[in-house]
């Protein structure tokens, strides 16, 4: 996923370059302001066990290996910032060094693996590991799970930056200047090469190596966990919040206005002649969906709409707000009843 | 064949770590002996660039500041031609120079190639059919399916120019790395203006990236000392992948306490400091100035060749 010099205009270079800018200076901000003094040996040996985490062979059943990338890793061992400095870092003295990696693409490539990745591969973790103890076989899950979804964050965001340039950067006559291939092209290969092999080889790493400091090493774990109960007979169990359902579908009601921008109308959904028979090489209409539909017409808002058609939009957001009380009624009138019995059968049994 | 000041029995390959199998049985090596073979590939190129630093070459002679400044310049107006014709010129421009800082035509020619640009080539085969890249079909490749197929000029030229160009951005920064002394490498981008703190990060890492380095070719030689047969059991060979990792991490991040105890005691506040004040001499003025220059006449070509 090192991304050469050459293959991105230089536009996207100072693009992401300027991107990564703010990025770096919080990091090391963030990062200093924890450890103090001990931030530049943590760093730079952070940076040269990430050098050579890139560098392991992880054997895979057909007999050859490939290498992971190690961000997430680094992520859940120091923190996500601390994997920020660290990634680039290594993906510099790659860039420098090795001739991994372009020098003007750095910026973009820090982005990918140094930003997007231990950022979306963290977040994957912790939302995963939540109320899990320190060493819970299913907290190294999160981990490779983290792993599997950041690599392919990184990938999308190459395949992406890919993608882009030869509608962006092209001669008068057509010629791309710099990667040829479009959007619908690179985004399949990078995502079928990362969802399958590279993604699992990822997952496989980080995962092998939280179970392993589980096992072997667990005041490790501890830099980046503190307060964590280490077994599960430690942990305090919370009541499971309805706080993050609620979120959920408080995010859905305010995002209803959106399907009044969607085009078009759903495959045959209000009437049977709505249906393009003729596009699908149907010569009829199937006859259960002619003698069915319209079966029941006694509806106060139709179509999400009233009777005369008029007004659509407020229609349709008075159709969302009776739809959301209907079913929040239902919902609260199933969970009163299910307590009711529930409480009548402990007092019999009582 | 690499030639360098270290002794040739160091360089000797092993029968278990020859990559291409030509002394003994040839068979796939498995992820210990390509971890072994990465891990002294890279102590290898290491050795090489610091003993080619050394020779008395062009950009040897050149100071560090000057090549940093003059490489990105160039690297940029490498990024910014669009005619293939100027690219070549100026690849053909990186070998004279590699040349002249003798290192080796032959060598300077596969360090770059291998593999990133001929990789790049194979990449960007497809893009020069019509059917990524429309335009005018140059090489008619038949009708298929009812589709003519073929290549484009659009298609071929753009090909070519991001083949070269990769070419001639590798050439730009090999040259650079392996011209300049590490220790001078990081006095010339302190003189940059690259922040201070980065710079003492980066010289660590890289430093602790062979103590490093040490450990994983310990664990993996044990581990192939120990091991009577290949057994290509792939799980409990990532099973060691993820366990050596895993005590790696747990030996770096001992080490780095040792070092920050070892830091404190030089009195070491989380301040990077430098005696060392940058003075820009004449030639440092050449050697910019002729980067810019050439920058200039290839931007300049360009846009009339187009």
């Amino acid at each position: 996923m090192h991304i050469p010099d050459g293959y991105l205009s230089p536009a996207t270079c100072a693009t992401f370059g300027g991107a990564m800018v703010p990025v770096w200076a919080t990091a090391g901000r963030k990062v200093k302001r924890v450890v103090r003094s001990r931030y530049v040996p943590l760093v730079a040996i952070g940076a040269a066990y990430s050098f050579l985490v890139m560098m392991f062979n992880v054997p895979i059943p057909d007999g050859t290996t490939a290498h992971a990338v190690g961000a997430v890793l680094i992520a859940c061992l120091l923190g996500p910032w601390a994997a920020v400095v660290a990634v680039s870092v290594a993906l510099f003295i790659q860039a420098l060094f090795f001739g991994d990696g372009g020098v003007l693409a750095y910026g973009a490539n820090a982005f990918n693996m140094a930003f997007v990745m231990p950022f979306v591969g963290y977040g994957v973790y912790r939302l995963a590991s939540r109320r899990l103890s320190l060493t819970s076989p299913r907290r190294a899950l999160a981990a490779g799970m983290g792993a599997y979804v950041g690599l392919n964050a990184a990938a999308l965001c190459a395949a992406i930056e890919f993608g882009v340039q030869p509608d962006l950067f092209r001669s008068a006559n057509g010629t791309p200047l710099y990667a040829p291939f479009h959007l619908s092209q690179t985004v399949p290969t990078m995502l079928f090469a990362h969802l399958t092999v590279a993604g699992a080889v990822e997952a496989v790493l980080t995962f092998g190596v939280i179970a392993y400091l589980q096992r072997a090493n667990v005041p490790i774990l501890r830099i980046n966990h503190r307060g964590v109960a280490e077994t599960d007979a430690e942990l305090t169990r919370a009541p499971l919040g309805w706080r993050w359902a609620l979120i959920g579908i408080a995010t859905m009601v305010v995002l209803t206005p959106l399907g009044l921008l969607a085009p078009g109308r759903a495959f045959g959904e209000d009437r049977a002649r709505d249906l393009n028979a003729g596009k699908y090489g149907l010569r009829v209409v199937p006859a259960g969906l002619a003698r069915y539909n319209g079966f029941w017409e006694h509806t106060v808002l139709r179509s999400y709409g009233f009777g005369a058609g008029s007004h659509p939009a407020v229609a349709y957001l008075l159709s969302a707000v009776v739809g959301i009380v209907a079913v929040s009624a239902l919902v609260l009138g199933v969970y009163g009843l299910s307590r009711t019995l529930s409480r009548r059968n402990a007092r019999e049994l009582a | 064949m690499i030639t360098t000041a270290t002794p040739e029995w160091l360089l000797q390959p092993e029968v278990a770590l020859c990559p291409c199998g030509c002394i003994g049985r040839r068979r796939k090596a498995n992820f210990v002996d390509k971890t072994l073979q990465n891990a002294g590939g890279l102590l290898l190129r290491t050795m090489f660039a610091e003993d080619a630093a050394t020779r008395d070459g062009l950009l040897q002679r050149c100071d560090a500041r000057a090549k940093l400044a003059g490489g990105a310049v160039l690297l940029l107006a490498a990024a910014l031609v669009h005619d293939v014709r100027v690219l070549v010129v100026l690849y053909l421009l990186t070998l004279a120079v590699a040349v002249a800082s003798k290192l080796g035509a032959k060598f300077f020619v596969q360090r770059v190639w291998l593999f990133v640009p001929l990789f790049t080539g194979i990449v960007v085969l497809p893009a020069t059919l019509n059917v990524i890249t429309p335009g005018r079909i140059v090489v008619p490749l038949g009708t298929w399916f009812g589709y003519h197929l073929g290549v484009t000029s659009q298609g071929a030229s753009s090909a070519a120019v991001i083949v070269v160009r990769v070419a001639t951005s590798i050439s730009l920064v090999v040259l650079l790395t392996l011209t300049t002394r590490f220790a001078d490498l990081l006095t010339g981008l302190r003189a940059l203006r690259v922040p201070r703190l980065f710079v003492l990060v980066f010289s660590m890492a890289y430093r602790y990236v062979f103590v490093l380095l040490a450990t994983v070719d310990d664990m993996y030689t044990a581990r192939k000392a120990r091991a009577v047969l290949d057994t290509r059991n792939t799980k409990r060979g990532r099973q060691f992948v993820a366990a050596s990792a895993g005590a790696l991490f747990g030996r770096a991040h001992a080490l780095s306490d040792e070092v920050h105890h070892a830091m404190l005691a030089r009195g070491f506040r989380g301040e990077a400091r430098s005696l060392r004040v940058a003075r820009v001499s004449a030639n440092d003025v050449v050697v910019v100035l002729v980067a810019v220059v050439v920058s200039i006449v290839a931007l300049g070509g360009d846009r009339v060749l187009r």
